[in-house]
């Protein structure tokens, strides 16, 4: 039972760690997209070496935690469930990652006009992210307090559909060649589909925190 | 012989194992909170430790319906009680021992011509309705206490699950301490008196009691009954009825503990008596009434759609097919025991009514003249003496039992070698014994007048009318005590 009691608290401490995680990386994408955007290459580079490492700590994580909860039968009932939550939101990074190596490869030109657009649909992105980051640590925590950050979380997400579409618009708006609107609309919805992605991890969250409920 | 007509003990003991475990572990083991090695191994070891330090009392309300009092007899009831538990639980539905055994009983009381008393039938079919109704709101109460615990609670969901694993064990392995203890006497119970085990004194630190050895074997048959049949019950139980998470499991394993506490405990029937509050009747109640009970409360406090209303419905029928099974079962045997295999199955029995008896009686419970129909006559059989007497009008069936009870020879030989050898001594304290001892070899010829002999005495005295709870308490542990002492003091009991 000693030995138990040691484990559960070692993956209590990794589930910690994974979501600081998750956290970390939401906000570094932020700064690096503030970089991309204000010219600073090489610190936008380095952000996402700093991601790279994110999503192999995250995976590393997620793994070893998946492994303790079986191999030991920790929360047999709800076991499922925080796996699929985990795996869902460790995606979200992966998509995080994805979005910056885009621009690095493509380096697409952004009009300095749209900036601020670029820069509120990403903060409104990551604030998905962290809310979700909330969510799923009340859902181990604080069970009551889910449905209160699930709710944030729609708030940013629809809040960043919002934004992205003005951007989006904006970009069709630009006199510039066709290809080059394809492709700034593209990095917009790279950068919607993370609040997206949280939505989706909430939409599990809910019906998972109705069924840890008595 | 003995050990021969132990078998019949000892495979109660494995139905025991294959069924009730499954009672206690099944939630648990279904919701995966507890592997079934683990919860085998723990209802194993508290099992054994609970029969051998404290499986003693033989059960007050079974002895109400009848006392089987012949070897053959004993091993015959256990074993269609046995039997009828093993073609139960084969269909995977869980019974109790002790349907099984009062059907058995009811059985023996039939074939001898017992005298079969309806009120205590009814006593403890209602108690099996009590227990399971009692059951079902104490968890659907703790179901909503523990509710909005859980759901406000701000503990990790990881530490709350060791938690809820920790009291799980605890509760499961008390429950387990209270199976063995409360049922071992009813599947050894009946050999102790001719048990040939004797004390072993180990390094003369601890006396390993005779009658702990028996208890052990006992055990031991309820732990192979765990190991090798109780996964399919346990999954009944966990699974089949409602689905339980871990917490619920938790609160139906604690509701069960409960309310078995409550039916079982002597020493809390004796404070809510003190107390002047209303008592809940010392009887033996099922494991398996009381789980069903609380997973049905749980069920039901979660708004009830989800509970397997045909599983119940096949249990309820289960419940009263069980008794009637055995009590078949029982009989047919006994009469093959006799008949083809001339086995002594009850104890020869007279009831005379000389002079002796019919003064008694005309002195306690009616006039001489209502007993001309038996009047020094000799029976061999209850039903005839109430056959001859329930002619008379003025006679209620509860005044002739009490003559039945006056009429009966029942040889008795004072002897504390005797009551030592039954096992039974640590039953009375050193002034009872001081007592008995002054009655140290001597006769009597009727239970009643051993009881005249003893109640001279301050420590035996009954009262005569009780009011109170407590009056009525005593009267009780006296009856039991001396029940003890006509067992110890009959000639031929004793060891072999």
């Amino acid at each position: 039972m000693a030995l138990l009691l040691k484990t559960t608290k070692f993956v209590e401490s990794q589930i910690d760690s994974f979501l600081d995680v998750v956290s970390d990386a939401a906000m570094t994408f932020q700064m690096a997209i503030e970089d991309y955007i204000n010219g600073r290459i090489e610190q936008f580079e380095e952000r996402l070496s700093q991601i790279r490492e994110f999503e192999h700590r995250a995976d590393d994580l997620r793994i070893s935690i998946e492994r303790f909860l079986y191999e030991r039968t920790l929360i047999p009932e709800n076991r499922g469930d925080v796996l699929a939550i985990l795996e869902s939101t460790d995606e979200i990074i992966d998509n995080i990652k994805d979005t910056l190596v885009q621009f690095s490869i493509e380096m697409p030109g952004i009009d300095p006009m749209l900036n601020d657009l670029w820069l509120q649909t990403t903060r409104a992105s990551v604030a998905a992210v962290e809310q979700l980051v909330y969510a799923v640590r009340s859902f181990f925590r604080d069970l009551a307090a889910v449905n209160n950050h699930i709710h944030k979380v729609y708030f940013f997400e629809r809040e960043a559909d919002h934004i992205g579409e003005k951007l989006r618009r904006q970009i069709f708006g630009l006199d510039i060649h066709l290809s080059k609107q394809c492709q700034l609309r593209d990095f917009a919805l790279h950068i919607e589909q993370i609040s997206d992605d949280a939505q989706n991890v909430c939409d599990q969250l809910a019906i998972f925190a109705i069924k840890r409920q008595l | 012989m003995f050990f021969i007509y132990l078998l019949s003990g000892l495979y109660l003991g494995w139905s025991l194992g294959a069924n009730n475990t499954g009672n206690i572990f099944g939630a648990a083991v279904e919701t995966k909170m507890i592997k079934f090695k683990n919860a085998a191994l723990i209802a194993a070891i508290f099992v054994t430790l609970g029969a051998v330090l404290e499986g003693s009392g033989a059960s007050d309300t079974l002895g109400e319906l009848g006392s089987v009092d012949a070897l053959g007899g004993a091993f015959t009831v256990s074993l269609a009680a046995a039997l009828s538990i093993t073609s139960m639980v084969r269909s995977g539905i869980p019974v109790s021992i002790n349907q099984t055994i009062v059907g058995a009983i009811i059985g023996w009381s039939l074939f001898t011509n017992r005298l079969l008393d309806p009120q205590s039938v009814v006593t403890i079919a209602s108690s099996w309705v009590f227990a399971f109704l009692l059951s079902a709101v104490i968890a659907f109460l703790l179901f909503h206490l523990v509710r909005p615990i859980i759901n406000r609670s701000k503990v990790h969901l990881l530490r709350q699950d060791l938690f809820v694993r920790y009291l799980i064990v605890a509760v499961g392995a008390f429950g387990a301490y209270a199976l063995g203890a409360n049922n071992m006497a009813s599947i050894v119970g009946v050999y102790i008196p001719v048990s040939p085990f004797k004390d072993i004194s180990i390094a003369g630190i601890y006396t390993f009691k005779g009658t702990q050895q028996l208890y052990l074997l006992g055990a031991i048959s309820v732990v192979i009954g765990i190991y090798t049949y109780s996964h399919k019950v346990m999954k009944t139980v966990g699974k089949d009825i409602f689905r339980l998470s871990p917490v619920t499991a938790l609160i139906a394993i604690f509701a069960e503990s409960l309310v078995l506490f409550f039916f079982a405990s002597r020493g809390l029937h004796n404070l809510l008596l003190r107390l002047g509050l209303p008592t809940f009747p010392l009887v033996s109640v099922s494991s398996t009434h009381v789980i069903v009970g609380a997973i049905v409360g749980i069920g039901l406090a979660k708004g009830g759609r989800n509970i397997r209303y045909d599983i119940l419905g096949k249990l309820a029928l289960t419940w009263i097919i069980a008794p009637i099974l055995a009590a078949l079962m029982s009989f047919i045997m006994l009469f093959i025991m006799q008949n083809v295999f001339e086995q002594k199955v009850q104890q020869e029995t007279h009831y005379v009514f000389d002079r002796v008896t019919v003064t008694r009686i005309a002195d306690e419970i009616c006039d001489i003249s209502l007993l001309s129909p038996v009047n020094g006559r000799e029976f061999t059989s209850e039903r005839e003496i109430y056959g001859e007497l329930k002619t008379q009008e003025e006679l209620n069936r509860e005044s002739i039992v009490k003559i039945i009870a006056i009429s009966e020879l029942f040889p008795l030989e004072v002897s504390l070698e005797k009551l030592q050898e039954s096992g039974y001594i640590h039953s009375f304290n050193d002034e009872q014994l001081a007592v008995i001892k002054t009655l140290e070899g001597r006769n009597y010829r009727h239970k009643w007048e051993l009881r005249d002999a003893l109640e001279k005495h301050s420590v035996f005295e009954s009262v005569k009318e009780p009011k109170t709870g407590l009056q009525k308490n005593h009267n009780k542990e006296l009856d039991n005590l001396f029940s003890l002492l006509y067992h110890s003091f009959r000639p031929g009991t004793g060891k072999k």
